[in-house]
Order: C-alpha cells, then structure tokens, then sequence
C-alpha cells in the first residue's frame, strides 16, 4: 500500500490534528465532488457539512477513540522493544563473559551484602514484635530523678499500685529474670538441673497478650499470695529438650525447690521475652519474704504496660506520673521516686544494637556504591569499544531515548541477575551472621529472609542497574549524536575519560569513608583489648551453682565453705573462692551506704554502690591486685566485727587522698532501718571490669560471703594446666559434698572474656572486611583507569620516547595522574568521614571519632595502595617500544 | 421512498465490507456505501468516521496516512484478519437473521 513513513508517536495535540486533517479532507472532497455534480461551491459545502452529521460530536468522539488506540498500541510497542532489548542485552553480555562475571560479581557481594544486613536491621529493628498490636506496648521504669536513676527497676508494691489504678492501660504486669541469677532446682527428673527461671507477676501475659500453646496460662488467682500459685508454664525451648514436646506433660507435676508444681501449659515457639534462654515461667507470689522482702524500697521487677487503644505515650506517662506522685506523697520509701519512664517495648528491647546494626547498614550500603562505581567504570570502558556499534544504530534511526533505554536494559539486567546471585549471598550472610553474633542479638529469632527482604533486594537491584548504568548511558548515546561514525572521535573518548576520572574520585572518597570506619572500630577494639579487666582470665574457670534453701533452711554457709575447701583439695587447682556475681556474669546489686559522717536528711537517698559478695581467696584466686590492705581470710567469720573490701574507684571518691584502709562505713544508714552497722575497710581491691570489658569499673563494695552470704555461687578455681580439662574433677569435687546440688553450667573465663567480646568483635571483622572489599575495589577502579589510559595513549607515549623523554618521566606522568585522582578522592572522603564517623561514636570505645592517628593512617594506607595500582599499569607505560607503538594502529 | 436508517450495528459490516478488497479513505467508505446502496440507506458520514475509530480500537482494521491519486494527504483504512473473520460471523449472523424475520414476516399466519 502506499505506505509513506511510520510515524512517531502522536501525542494529544498530533492525534487532534490528525483527526481534524482527516475530517477536513473528508468535507473537502464531498465539496468538489458535489460542485463537479453542478453545485454552486456554497451551496456544495453547506451540503457537505449537512450529510456529514454533527462534526464536534464526531470529533469528540473519535479523537477520545484514538488516543486510546494510541496509547494501546505505544504499550504494545513498548513491550515490543523491551523484548528486543532484553533479547539484545543477554547477547550482548553472554558475549564478553568476563566483563559479565565481573560485574555480577560485583553487585551479588554488594547487593547481598547488603540484603544479609537488611534483613537483621528487618527482623530486629523493622518487624513488630510477635504480640497484636505491638505498638501498644511500653516498657516502664521508676526514676527517681535526684538520684539521676531514670530507668530503675519497679517495686512489686508499687507495681500493684500502678494496676489497680490505672484507666488508661489496658494491663500493667512484671516480671522478674536474670539471666543467671533467677532460677529454680528441677529435681527428680534425670541429673537435678538449674533452671532459668521467670517469675511473673498478674498482668504479665495479658499484656502481651500471649495464649499458651499448649494447656493455659496461670489465673489471676494463681499469681497472688495465698493463692493455689504453686504452677509453672515451660517456655516452649525447654518444653522441646527436656520433655520432646510431650503435650501429655500438662498437667502433671514437676519438683522445683523441693516443691511440687503443676505444669499448666507451654508458651508458643516464637515466644522469647524476656529471653530466650527463660525455661519456665513462674508466679512471682512464691518468692518468699526471706527470699526477697515485699517491700517498697525493693525495686526488683521489670514491668511491662499496653496502652488501650489510641492512647497516646504522652498520655499514658502522665497517668503513670500522677500515680507516682501519689505514691511518693504516700509512703515516705517511694518520696524520691514519683516519676516513670516509659519506653516503647520494641525500643527497650533493640535499643543496645541499633546503632550498631545502623553503622553496618551504612557501610554495606558504601560497599554497594563503591561496586556501582566500578561496574559503571566498566561499562565506561565497554561504552569506548562499543562506540561504532552505537553510532550505527543511532545513524539508523534509534534516537537518544532509544539508545539510553537499550543500555540501561542491560544495565538492569546486570543488576538484576546481581541481585538474584545476591539473595544467594545474603542467605548464606545471614546465617553467618546470626552464628558470629550468638547472643549478642535480642530477637535473632525474627532474623530470616522473607518477603520484605527479598522486595529490598529487587529494588536495590532496580536503584544499583540505573545508578552504575545511566552515566555511561547518557554518555555513549551523546557520543552517538556526535557522529563517532566519521572520526575516531577523540572528544568523545576525552570525555569518557573526564567521566571516568569522576569515578574513580567517588571511589575513592568512599573508599576513605568505609576504611575510616573500619579503621576507627578496629581502634576500639584494639582499645578494649588492651583493657586491664583487673584479673587474669586465663587459667581461670567457674562453677555456677545456686544453694537451695529450700533444701537447706540452715547451715549452707559451711555447706558453701566445704565446696569451696573440697575444690582447693582437687589436684590441678592452684587455689580457689567464690562468689555471687563472677566478671561479665552479674554486676553486684546496688544497695546504699553511709560514709563516714554520713547524715540521712529526709526526702535525699543515701549515696548508693555495687555490692559484691565473696569468699577469701577470691582475689587471689581470680589474680586481682590487692592495692592496699588484704582480703578477707578463712578466719573472718560471722560474729567478728563486719569488714570489707572496697575497690579503688570507691577509695579514691570517698577516701581521696587518704588511706581508706582502716575507715569506716556505715552499711545500713539510718534512715531504712533506724541503727547503724558500721563495716571496717581491711583492703583496697584495684578495679575489676565487672559489667562488661568496655564499662569501668563502679565504686563497689565487697561483702564476705561468709558473713552476709549469697545463695547464688560461682566457684572460680585457677588451674595448674588446661582449665577446661578441670571442669569434670569440680563437678564432682561439688557433688562430693552433696549429690544433689544441681549445677547450672562450668565456663572458662578465657571465655567468658571472649563472648563479652564478641559484638566489637563481630563489628570490626564485619567492618574490616567492607573496609578491604572498599580498598580492593578502589584500588582496581584507579587500576583499571590508568591502565585504559596508558592503552590508549601508547601512541602518544611511543613518541615521548622516541623524542628522548625518559621513562622515568614517562612512569611519572602516570603515577603523578593516579596520585592526583586519588587526592581528590582523598580530601573528598576525608571530609565525609569527618561528618558520617560521629554517627559511629555509640559503637566506639577509647577513641574519638575524629580520631586523627586513624584519619592519617587511612590516608597514607589509601596513598600507598593507590601509588602500586599506578605504578603497574605506569611501569607498562615507560616500557613501550617506540617503535612498536607508532607502528601499530 | 424515503432512505432507510440503518438498523443498529449494522453499520461496522458495511463498512467492512467495504475494506474487504482494498484499503480505503474515508471520503472512498462513504462514497463506495452510497453508490452500493443506491443512496437508499440513510447514514451519516459522521457515523461512519465513528464506526472506522471505534473499530481501529478494536483492532478490526489498521490506519495509515497515505496519498491519494491526486497527491493529496489521507488516511487509509485497511482490514486486519481479526477484521476479516469479524466480517464473515457478522455476515453470516446477518443473513440467517434476515432470513429468519423475512420467513416469518412473509408465511401467511395460520388460520385458527
């Protein structure tokens, strides 16, 4: 037919012209058609109009019709030439398969890395908790804000309280856990065992709002005083190792602390709060006074709020606050302590990792960009090579939108394929990472890759395929333009250049970022290694086990003073102690005290510090140095006068500048209890990191055990030889003295120290590793620059050389560019890392984040690597045979 | 005799049997219905322009400018296989249809 040429596409304004053309056309040739009859042109026309009908309605009509054909068919067309360039593009990549590699390569790393780190950000900071309507849920505390104690433990008292009057809380309940020191003796059931334990007070599971997968949850009455409270819920863990996931185990009874208990169900599978190392859940009403004082002033337990709904947490804390206030003007124990805290639950429970799963999320998320740098790098490259085949096709017609979607199509499919080989990538990161950070992630059971994580993982793909792909795009269609077909086009290849120094200066510059990073967390970790903890780990292991008083209502401490005797009996052990809270397993408990003086005035608490209880020998045992004074001896004994230890960080605020040694204090200032009992000071302890290896230590006192005892023992033994290898000897060395003391576990302290490293730890090797996959990549992005340079411009160089220029000047001018490119980049990155490593500081210990000694260090170790990855492709350089290079093309 | 409307939906058949042999403008529809007819039908050429877009939409025929013998710019309007199958149902449908009211219109009613 007679077919002119296919037109573009028509937008709104071409499809009414065409439309209008067309009508046009139609009365025109009825017109002459009709004058050719006879008619006078007039009269032709008005009869031409007349047959035609209505022709603004036919337009309306007609236009409305074709722009929806139009539109159908441009998406027909569309999808057509997506075809087409999908079709295109996997030709095109399958035939420079090391190009392709390369770059998938690249972006699985980047894409899964980041894809691994998203989904423990997801699962632990993103993903509500598993209890309905999560949002509803707070955390409180008691403040007491004299004191500066904001977020203080609650009293069970005072908890009751805050139950029975509340309006705008749909429950308020608590608990008490620790981990180590809340627990019961299972017996009667295979060896006796330790148990860790969570003692619940009403309120606890209906404000979760929790169902028991198996049998029920306890009755309010089940969780009072008097009440039938001898019950137990097994968290569903313990319900799996110690019973199979029997459900014939509801309902019969088990024996805890020489008791009987009826199992009256089992929580769910992905219940873990507070932990997920509780095994049962208890009713706190069968804690005893001698156990723990009901008393206000004893503020044990941690208590959990669901706020009704739309009920604002501003609301909800000034509820709490009046209540407080109410009781501080009510009972003069809680007079400090008339305000709350209240924290989203979600944050309570995240809030020690989030920023160090940000930091990570930030420097994966460099790793990536570093990777689209040079995989546009690479496609820089590519696009110089491909430069004919693109002006071919712009010379047949493609326009510039045409070609920009054609390369971006297989940009994309790049950075598709990428991100598929990187949920591969993340699958296994994530499982890595969850087997580096055991323990040291709350909720690590919501970690997995799951929908949001995979929908992350496409649309980081989508972002990376347009970020690496639409510079080299835009580039090689603009070359297109300017007509490569005719010349060689050096002006174009000048500006790939240009573009291609651009990048390897963003390289670079977050090259620096990332290594900066890495390097201030290896500085913190290096700080913290070089700890003193005050007592030496190695040789050095711990028996944990708690004396049952139940079992034992009388006579445990001598029953404590045997074990203790019988372990330093045991061949291998060097000397042995005990004590309630060993290093980095429990901090002491925080009591009040008076010194010297000391003067309760009313509505002031009393100074306040950790106390430690323990054995003689402990500090020798452990390798502590004792300052000043000695240690508690086998002959301090009940009945004796009260001694103690005190720590330095106590001597020296309390004591400054004066022996403590000697002095006195008061450990029951009046205001509690109405007498004094003063506590000598027989020795000075040098600081030992109790809490944790980057926290120093507290002003702590030290208690004997023998005296003001604890039920909670870590037995600690140095060992002649390997420790480990003593764990069997004082296991039974301890049931040599009783057969029934059940014993919760036997640690070294070599690692006990070494899992209180373990989130620097896995910080830094995870940043150290971004950090070298930063450098590596920029070191082959400055490599692979140069090295095209000195390619293309052999030349250039052959006549340098023939001219007598000599090769060192020749290497120079090389090296000299890759130097200049990576100062740039340098300075750039210095200054970011300035900015970004503050956001860092939450995760840095002993070094600030401006640290200079590092920022230096990174400068010269980016210089260095930069000055080889230019010197390789330079030395290439100086060697080339003049008269082979002006031979040649 | 007065011109006879034409019948609804009628109209798309016509005008594809237009195209049948050769692609055709606009201005050449109207005309080759009119010389067919004998100008008994009672169209309007706005109504055929209609029927050509609707139908263009529906994939039944493609346009395409073109040239006509005199040089001028016109759209042409060719059938499309989907078109041409269109045309034979329709047909078919059409002539057992008037077949139908025909017989019925014309057997003498039974005497009851």
């Amino acid at each position: 037919m007679r077919r002119l040429f296919k037109f573009p596409w028509r937008n709104a304004r071409d499809i009414r012209a065409d439309v209008d053309d067309e009508l046009r056309f139609h009365i025109e040739e009825r017109t002459s058609a009709l004058v050719a009859a006879g008619l006078a042109p007039d009269a032709a026309r008005t009869q031409a109009l007349r047959e035609f009908g209505d022709v603004d309605d036919a337009r309306r009509y007609i236009n409305a019709l074709d722009r929806g054909t139009e539109s159908a068919a441009r998406r027909k067309d569309y999808l057509g030439e997506l075809r087409q360039d999908l079709a295109y593009a996997f030709r095109k990549l399958r035939s420079s398969p090391a190009f392709t590699i390369t770059a998938i390569v690249t972006l699985a790393l980047g894409i899964g890395a980041n894809a691994a780190i998203f989904s423990v950000v997801n699962g632990v900071l993103l993903r509500p908790l598993p209890y309905p309507h999560a949002e509803q849920l707070l955390k409180v505390y008691q403040a007491n804000r004299s004191a500066g104690n904001l977020h203080a433990s609650v009293s069970p008292l005072d908890l009751d309280d805050w139950r029975a009057q509340r309006t705008v809380f749909a429950d308020i309940g608590g608990f008490w856990y620790s981990d180590g020191a809340s627990g019961v003796d299972l017996t009667g059931d295979g060896d006796p065992q330790r148990l860790s334990a969570v003692f619940i007070t009403p309120g606890f599971f209906t404000t979760l709002q929790v169902g028991a997968a198996e049998g029920r949850l306890p009755r309010e009455d089940e969780l009072v005083r008097g009440g039938p409270d001898k019950v137990v819920v097994l968290s569903n863990g313990f319900w799996q190792r110690q019973y199979g996931s029997s459900p014939s185990i509801v309902g019969t009874h088990i024996t805890l602390e020489g008791a009987p208990y009826q199992v009256i169900g089992v929580m769910p599978r992905n219940f873990a709060y507070p932990s997920d190392r509780a095994d049962v859940y208890i009713p706190y009403s069968t804690i005893t006074d001698d156990m723990i004082p009901r008393i206000r002033p004893v503020r044990i337990l941690d208590a959990v709020a669901r706020m009704k709904p739309g009920v604002t947490m501003a609301a909800a804390g000034a509820e709490l606050n009046t209540i407080a206030a109410r009781l501080a003007r009510q009972y003069p124990e809680d007079a400090a302590w008339g305000e709350t805290t209240l924290v989203p639950l979600r944050d309570d429970i995240t809030g020690n990792v989030r920023a160090a799963l940000l930091v990570l999320l930030g420097a994966v998320a460099f790793v990536l960009l570093i990777g689209c740098v040079n995989v546009a790098s690479l496609l820089l490259a590519r696009a110089g090579v491909r430069e004919r085949e693109i002006a071919v096709r712009a010379a047949l017609g493609a326009g510039r939108g045409r070609i920009v979607r054609q390369l971006l199509t297989e940009s994309i499919v790049l950075s598709l394929a990428g991100g598929a080989a990187g949920v591969a990538v993340a699958r296994a990161g994530v499982g890595a990472l969850l087997a580096l950070s055991a323990g040291q992630l709350p909720r690590g059971a919501d970690v997995h890759i799951d929908g949001t994580v995979l929908l992350f993982a496409l649309a980081l793909s989508l972002a990376t395929g347009l970020l690496f792909g639409l510079v080299p795009a835009v580039h090689a269609s603009r070359a297109a333009l300017h007509g490569t077909l005719r010349e060689a086009g050096r002006g174009v290849a000048g500006g790939a250049r240009r573009a291609r120094s651009v990048l390897v200066i963003a390289e670079v510059a977050l090259a620096v970022v990332l290594v900066v990073g890495a390097g201030l967390m290896g500085r913190s970790f290096i700080a913290i290694m070089k700890v003193d903890p005050g007592f030496r780990p190695d040789h050095l292991i711990a028996v944990n086990f708690t004396i049952s008083t139940t079992r034992r209502p009388t006579g445990w401490q001598q029953y404590y003073h045997a074990v203790i005797d019988k372990a330093r009996t045991v061949p291998g052990v060097i000397s042995a102690g005990a004590t309630k809270d060993a290093p980095f397993r429990g901090n002491g408990e925080r009591d009040i005290f008076g010194p010297p003086g000391y003067v309760v005035k009313a509505g002031e608490d009393p100074p306040t510090a950790r106390m430690m209880h323990v054995s003689d020998g402990y500090f020798q045992t452990i390798g502590a140095r004792i300052a000043a004074g000695r240690e508690f001896s086998p002959t301090d004994r009940a009945g004796g006068p009260h001694l103690i230890l005190v720590n330095e960080s106590f001597a020296k605020h309390w004591f400054p500048g004066e022996a403590a040694v000697g002095k006195s204090i008061d450990m029951a200032p009046a205001a509690i209890n109405g007498k004094s009992e003063p506590a000598q000071i027989i020795g000075v302890v040098a600081d030992i990191r109790q809490a944790a290896m980057d926290e120093p230590a507290r002003e702590t006192i030290y208690e004997n055990n023998m005296v003001n005892g604890r039920v909670k023992v870590a037995l600690v033994a140095r060992t002649a030889g390997e420790p480990l290898a003593m764990a069997r000897k004082l296991r039974e060395a301890v049931w040599s003295v009783d057969k029934e003391q059940p014993i919760t576990s036997i640690e070294t302290f070599d690692d006990v120290v070494s899992e209180s490293m373990a989130r620097p730890r896995l910080l830094t090797v995870l940043l150290g590793a971004f950090g070298v996959l930063g450098l590596i990549l920029g070191a082959l992005g400055i490599y692979g620059v140069l090295a095209y340079l000195v390619s293309e411009r052999q030349r250039e160089i052959g006549v340098r050389i023939a001219l007598g220029a000599p090769a060192r000047s020749v290497l120079w001018m090389f090296v000299g560019r890759g130097l200049a490119l990576t100062a740039a980049g340098l300075a750039i990155g210095l200054g970011g890392a300035l900015m970004l490593t503050r956001l860092m500081s939450g995760v840095l210990y002993g070094v600030q984040a401006t640290d200079p000694l590092t920022f230096a260090a990174v400068g010269s170790i980016l210089l260095a690597v930069a000055a080889l990855a230019s010197w390789i492709p330079a030395r290439r350089a100086a060697h080339v045979d003049p008269v082979e290079a002006l031979r040649s093309d | 005799m007065a011109a006879l409307p034409v019948v609804k939906g009628t109209l798309d058949v016509l005008v594809l049997r237009a195209l049948q042999w050769a692609p055709m403008h606009g201005f050449e529809i109207t005309s080759w219905l009119e010389q067919r007819s004998a100008s008994a039908l009672e169209v309007e050429d706005s109504a055929v322009y209609q029927a050509l877009y609707r139908m263009e939409e529906r994939k039944l025929i493609e346009a395409e400018w073109g040239v006509t013998e005199n040089q001028r710019q016109a759209r042409y309007y060719k059938i499309t296989p989907q078109g041409r199958a269109h045309l034979k149902a329709q047909t078919a449908q059409w002539l057992r249809y008037a077949d139908t009211v025909t017989a019925i219109l014309t057997v003498a009613p039974k005497q009851g």
